[in-house]
């Protein structure tokens, strides 16, 4: 398995989409960064006051809305390219066990997750340490429950590298998943939690989920506690993963 | 350990069905090992899909394929023993020749060196760090050969790899493969163009509409009793040596010193040498095997599914 591992890392690393993507993440969190600490001081504004502990715990959880949807995106790529380049005669005849490529394809995206959500929180840090100072504010990295928010951005970027790959092995169509992903992160579920009456199933969905997990709100929805929004986070993307590993990975390579 | 002593190749009863298109149908074929087996029929019969029946990448919808006498799943390092470039088989645009081979080295535990050395092997040395997409076809052929190569497999499986390249290509691809079959290794090549395998192939396995019609040597292929062209200026002294011993020798003077001769030439030779008789030319006939090859393929009027 770790050859198999080593192999999609080598595929990740001769092109140059997750490059751009990483630079992609980064930018994002630097602009909700930005935003977040510039309307901080404007009194329409939703988040807890910077110098608070819940305030600064939002602040870092940035990170995860800046890098999870972009890995999601990586991941799917990285499987759905398979058939789209038609790679994927080559990748099941080197590993004729289709189970142990979509596994590989798990563990590598998580991998990447990790290190997308590394990055992102250390532009969090670059732009809101010398800010805030400006503002007489004094982050202290460990104190304030941050390393617990740490934990939570990491944990979600990463399950959603899972996510991505799930939903890739279901689907095969690249252009079908990744349009399918954006347009579901940035369209459907913002209008589906955003009723107040569907609050007790939507709390369900990914995106709640994963608030739940960095335990950040920025609308009035009640979230799941972290463990739990990280299991219902984790199980669409292994959900996805086994159903597409049992059903459309074993269909005909033609 | 024990060691597997029969047919490298062998398909028993396959069968696949796309909707409503039968493309292949209850095919039993071997291929045996040390030869260079030619996957014959036209477009549409079939060849693509069974050779994917045989690699795991389709699954057949009855009968079974098997390799070194195991299916393709069951093989441990299946680098190791069976190695495919198959039509279709694509690569990311971006991605570097090199890198491509690399990647399948780490999968497989392979020394990336391996990569450059098959690279060196096809003639892309001096390619393999470019972009696949700026690759022509013929290059694309060649890096799917490598790709089967690096595992130094036992049998070659290869779709149509003579699509795409140019008469110079074509011929390094003979030449290539002889040798590879040359030490003791198997070869399973497939073509719709009989005369770019005969001068190649061994034997044969012909393939319509998804049947197999006939399985067996080049030689026994062509339906007319064997013929070959001769130059010689002793015509009268190897007339005479053949003559012993045949009945009713068909030989047909179309020139002073040229001869068609209804012997295989492999016996016209053999008798020109022990007769000490002088040859210029000696070429085995070759009309009759496309001929046969033609018919063997072509749609019967009664065959014909009704409309
Ligand atoms: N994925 C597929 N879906 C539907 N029909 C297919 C598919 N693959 C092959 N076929 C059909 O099966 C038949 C055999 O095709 P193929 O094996 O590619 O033949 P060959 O390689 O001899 O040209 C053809 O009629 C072809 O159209
Ligand atoms: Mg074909």
């Amino acid at each position: 398995m770790t050859s198999l591992i080593a192999g999609e890392f080598r595929k990740l690393f001769t092109t140059r989409l997750w490059l751009w993507l990483l630079v992609g993440a980064m930018g994002l969190t630097a602009l909700y960064t930005s935003l977040l600490i510039g309307f901080s001081e404007d009194p329409d504004t939703m988040t807890a006051p910077l110098h608070s502990p819940e305030g600064q715990r939002t602040l870092f959880a940035v990170a995860s809305g800046g890098a999870n949807t972009l890995v999601a995106v990586l991941a799917a790529i990285g499987i759905t390219g398979e058939f789209r380049h038609k790679t994927a005669t080559a990748t099941f005849l080197a590993t004729p066990r289709r189970g142990q490529v979509v596994a590989a394809k798990l563990a590598t995206y998580a991998l990447v997750g990790a290190a997308y959500g590394v990055a992102c929180l250390f532009v969090v840090t670059a732009i809101a340490m010398p800010w805030l100072a400006t503002k007489g504010i004094e982050v202290g990295l460990l104190d304030n429950g941050l390393p617990g928010t740490y934990a939570g951005v990491i944990a979600d970027v990463a399950i959603f590298g899972l996510l991505g790959v799930g939903l890739g092995a279901l689907l095969r169509n690249q252009v079908a998943t990744v349009v399918g992903l954006l347009v579901y992160r940035f369209v459907a579920e913002p209008i589906l939690t955003g009723i107040p009456a569907l609050d007790s199933w939507t709390t369900y969905l990914p995106g709640s989920a994963s608030a739940a997990l960095t335990q950040v709100s920025l609308t009035t929805q009640e979230y799941l506690r972290a463990w739990e929004g990280g299991l219902v986070l984790a199980g669409y993307g292994l959900l996805f993963a086994g159903a597409g590993a049992l059903f459309s990975m074993r269909r005909d390579i033609t | 350990m024990s060691v597997y002593i029969g047919p490298a190749i062998e398909a028993a009863g396959l069968n696949k069905t796309f909707g409503d298109v039968k493309a292949v149908d209850d095919l039993t074929f071997s291929v045996e090992r040390g030869t260079i087996t030619g996957f014959l029929g036209p477009n549409g019969a079939g060849k693509t899909t069974t050779l994917r029946m045989l690699l795991g990448l389709v699954a057949p919808d009855g009968g079974s394929a098997t390799i070194g006498g195991r299916r393709y799943v069951d093989l441990p390092e299946p680098g190791k023993v069976v190695g495919a470039a198959l039509e279709a088989t694509g690569f990311h645009p971006a991605r570097s020749g090199l890198s491509h081979l690399r990647v399948y080295c780490t999968v497989s535990g392979y020394p990336l060196a391996r990569a450059d050395e098959v690279l060196d092997d096809v003639g892309l040395g001096p390619a393999k760090r470019r972009a696949v997409g700026g690759y022509s076809l013929g290059m694309r052929q060649r890096l799917a050969l490598a790709a089967a190569l690096l595992g130094d497999p036992e049998v070659l499986i290869l779709d149509e790899p003579a699509n795409g390249l140019d008469p110079e290509g074509i011929v390094w691809m003979r030449r290539f493969l002889r040798r590879y079959a040359d030490s003791g290794r198997t070869v399973l090549v497939s073509s719709h163009v009989l005369t770019e395998m005969q001068q190649l192939v061994d034997q044969v396995v012909i393939l319509r509409r998804g049947r197999l019609v006939r399985q067996g040597s080049l030689a026994e292929l062509s339906s007319g009793p064997p013929w070959a062209l001769v130059k010689t200026p002793e015509v009268e002294r190897l007339l005479a040596a053949l003559g012993e011993g045949v009945a009713d020798l068909r030989v047909e003077r179309l020139a002073p010193d040229a001869l068609r001769i209804e012997l295989a030439a492999a016996h016209i030779g053999r008798v020109a040498v022990d007769a000490r008789v002088e040859l210029h030319e000696l070429t085995p006939g070759r009309d009759d095997l496309e001929q046969a090859f033609f018919e063997l393929t072509t749609e019967h009027e009664s065959e014909r599914e009704p409309a």
